[in-house]
């Protein structure tokens, strides 16, 4: 009998995700990756696995019963989270015992949250991937948002020791956001002063996350860029990247997530990759303010960040020989 | 050709700056030049009407070793061998639940609803690109006089296979998702299965044609 989690309350919204598809942006199929990546790497470190299928939960109340001895983790946004009554600790893993029960309590940090299995979670992959594209219903656990009752399937349970992510490498997810930003291929479509005052030190002006926001798009309220005479207020639809913002004619700010591959508003801006999985606790009301760097910046911050990427697959290397 | 950075890991590659059979064509021989050469740090490929945007592994390249690579492989697009364009009829009920906007676009366009019907199925359309939700095609162009604008406010849902208008443009949901063009019809054909390979029934440069099912 392989070992069985039973979901005993889906939060707001759970999911089976992972870090992407890719290879079928030609036909139109998104990443749906998970949000926080990096929070993903760091259960993948944990749990002494690779791209393996994890939930992604938003909200608080989530709870699930294990009906075998399995070690879990959970990573992403800071959780009061309990096992039967131990608190656990952010960012480990966990050796959790037949009949005991998970319970996210409160959200003291972030939005969504990762929890993930030492074990693969028995879902099948659908165009190489195991995430769930919400939208259109497929991949993840049937395309669908787990729900109260719902059984994950570990294909084995694997016996491996607990580990902690130490807290100096748990970034900050709380408002206010700064996100570092690179020019967009629309720029020029703004004004010069409308710019400045998007993402110039000194200038800032500051968003608000609007309650319209979902795994596709983040839409902030704020003062709107204001579109030079001559520009366009829409493009010849093209090929957008995770992270783009995209203004559309009210002036205001979309951030596409990874559920889009063409987009036909001006791009004044792109996320700098250093800080996408920031984008996964946006949540509404916070606030946001942009702030640009050069290419050059956003490679070289890059890849600091993929070293500390390297160090967190290598934390828990050791512990198992 | 102009290559333009896009992001740390994604250029642009633009053959122009507007929707013509042109522009077009250079996408699509480029595309499948791209894909023929199988580089292991080209991550994905996506053509769309004026341009590719290629989304690279910065472990395995650099911008400049692979701008530079693109521009000499992409200078001479004249040999480029490509599949034949697939040419794909698709019955269409018109109007009524399955088009609420039929009436809408025949006013604005003044013209009679078996007209605007005709028309819409006269053309033999282009896809110039396959996006927004997999499987859509973007198809062009669209007879200038039943061309009709946007929805102001988007349709948060609509059904799967609903037929839409937006100025020259035509092209059809695959999935029930929000939707900004105005809907004329609906194909009970399906465009999208993500768990039988190719997946999408259309890629970029296939040919549609519309019947109208009564």
């Amino acid at each position: 009998m392989n070992a069985a989690i039973t979901v005993r309350n889906p939060g707001l919204l759970s999911l089976i995700v992972d870090l992407g598809r890719t290879g079928f942006g030609a036909v139109g199929v998104p990443s749906s990756s998970a949000l926080d990546r990096y929070a993903c790497q760091a259960l993948y470190s944990l749990l002494d696995c690779a791209n393996s299928p994890v939930l992604e939960v938003m909200g608080p109340r989530f709870a699930l019963q294990f009906d075998a001895d399995v070690v879990c983790a959970i990573a992403g946004a800071r959780v009061k989270a309990f096992l039967d009554d131990t608190p656990l600790r952010p960012w480990a893993s966990f050796q959790a015992k037949k009949g005991s029960l998970l319970r996210i309590k409160e959200i003291k940090e972030g939005f969504r949250y990762y929890i993930g299995f030492a074990g693969r979670i028995e879902v099948e992959a659908v165009m190489g991937s195991y995430t769930t594209n919400l939208e259109c219903r497929f991949g993840g656990f049937n395309g669908a948002p787990l729900k109260s009752g719902d059984i994950l399937h570990l294909n084995e349970s694997l016996e491996i020791e607990t580990n902690v992510i130490p807290l100096n490498m748990i970034p900050p997810m709380n408002s206010p956001h700064i996100l570092r930003v690179l020019e967009g291929p629309e720029t020029d479509s703004f004004t010069a002063d409308s710019c400045r005052h998007f993402w110039e030190k000194g200038y800032h002006e500051l968003f608000t996350v609007s309650t319209n926001l979902n795994r596709t798009g983040i839409r902030l309220e704020g003062t709107p860029l204001v579109f030079r005479p001559e520009a366009p207020k829409s493009i010849v639809s093209e090929g957008i990247v995770s992270g783009t913002v995209q203004i559309p004619g009210d002036g205001l700010p979309i951030i596409q997530l990874h559920e889009r591959t063409i987009g036909g508003y001006a791009r004044v801006a792109v996320i700098a990759r250093v800080d996408q999985d920031r984008l996964a606790h946006l949540k509404a009301g916070d606030l946001v303010c942009f702030e640009r760097i050069t290419m050059a910046e956003g490679e070289r911050l890059w890849m600091e960040k993929k070293k500390i990427i390297t160090h967190l697959q290598s934390l828990t290397d050791s512990t198992h020989g | 050709m102009i290559i333009q950075r896009y992001a740390e890991n994604a250029l642009r590659i633009i053959f122009g700056s507007q929707i013509d059979m042109e522009v077009h064509e250079k996408v699509r021989r480029a595309f499948f030049l791209l894909i023929s050469i199988q580089r292991h740090d080209i991550i994905e490929i996506i053509p769309s009407f004026c341009s590719c945007l290629v989304i690279y592994e910065e472990d395995l390249t650099s911008y400049d070793t692979l701008s530079n690579l693109l521009k000499e492989r992409l200078a001479d697009l004249s040999a480029v061998e490509m599949p034949l364009p697939q040419v794909h009829e698709i019955p269409v009920h018109y109007g009524g639940d399955n088009g609420p906007d039929l009436s809408f676009v025949a006013k604005h366009c003044r013209l009679e609803v078996p007209e605007v019907i005709e028309r819409h199925c006269a053309e033999i359309y282009t896809v110039f690109t396959v996006g927004f939700t997999p499987g859509f095609p973007y198809l062009g162009t669209l007879d200038e006089s039943i061309a009709a604008p946007r929805l102001e406010t988007p349709r948060t849902r609509i059904p799967a296979g609903s037929v839409g208008i937006a100025q020259r443009q035509t092209g059809i949901y695959p999935f029930e998702s929000p939707a900004g063009w105005r809907i004329i019809g609906r194909t009970d054909v399906r465009l999208f299965d993500p768990a039988r390979a190719p997946y999408s029934m259309m890629q970029i440069g296939d040919k549609v044609r519309f019947i109208e099912e009564r």
